[in-house]
């Protein structure tokens, strides 16, 4: 079972873009949100934002596209928090100070995953988000791992080389 | 030409890189919780354009998720074809960076 915390998404992410959008300006990891003024006058510009960071959430990418602003979330696990995020993410476009250059363009949503149902792709038409599914090999071996993790066969596995472990001691 | 040995980002602030190459290198850092030496690997592109000057200096990166925004971009080098505005986002555990990737046109 590979590691959750694994910056799989990030490289997931990352390929993507390469691969779809190399000809186009992209922002990988972008704060999104306002930037109170207020502060930013009493503190400066950098340390307003060291301040604002907890409130400002960060988006896996945004592709500036000619006449669309284009939020991408990627995920691996938790596939529908991606989605969810993303009409939330929206909303905050407006208020950004860093995307205030790229406005007024319209925004378009995309949920890139390694794999989709049609649950999540009703869900993600009810919320206006696009879905893609980007399966590249090394992430094969991940959902393999991912997928595996719930079968009896996995767990049986598990719980015999977790006795082994306690057996002779070993973390 | 500027001489600068390495590119230290500063929190908030931009800057505009570019690369032109790289090399994954291992390096013993001491560990900052521990105080015990530790072996890392470790991201080093070559620098030639900072904020608009020209440079001969290094960008060296050891945290796995800033790495990770590069991978793609190792192999072929393609890095080469495009300027980056990188900003280092907090500090510590919770230091993330923001990644504006230009085509070089």
């Amino acid at each position: 079972m590979a590691r959750k915390n694994r910056q799989v998404e990030t490289r997931l992410v990352a390929e993507y873009l390469k691969e779809r959008y190399s000809e186009f300006t992209f922002i990988i990891k972008q704060p999104l949100g306002a930037i109170s003024e207020d502060l930013m006058k009493r503190e400066g510009y950098e340390r307003a934002l060291k301040v604002m960071r907890p409130f400002r959430p960060e988006v896996d990418a945004v592709v500036i596209l000619p006449h669309f602003l284009l939020l991408i979330e990627a995920k691996v696990w938790n596939v529908v928090n991606g989605l969810a995020k993303l009409p939330l993410y929206k909303a905050l476009i407006p208020v950004t100070p860093e995307l205030k250059q790229y406005r007024p363009r319209e925004v378009m949503m995309q949920l890139v995953v390694g794999w989709t149902n049609p649950n999540l792709e009703t869900m993600a038409r009810a919320m206006d988000v696009e879905v893609k599914v980007y399966y590249q090999g090394w992430l094969g071996e991940i959902v393999e791992g991912m997928h595996k993790y719930w079968t009896r066969e996995y767990q049986d596995e598990r719980q015999k080389k977790l006795k082994m472990r306690e057996y002779f001691g070993v973390e | 030409m500027v001489l600068e040995n390495y590119v230290i980002l500063e929190t908030g602030v931009p800057a505009r890189l570019h690369f032109t190459d790289h090399v994954i290198m291992r390096r013993t850092t001491t560990d900052p919780l521990t105080g015990e030496p530790t072996t890392r690997n470790v991201l080093v592109f070559d620098v030639d354009r900072l904020n608009g000057r020209e440079v001969f200096a290094k960008y060296s990166i050891m945290a796995e998720k800033h790495a990770g925004q590069f991978e793609a971009y190792l192999k072929d080098k393609s890095y080469r074809d495009y300027n980056l505005i990188i900003t280092k986002i907090g500090e510590g555990f919770r230091t993330s960076w923001s990644v504006q990737v230009i085509p070089r046109t």
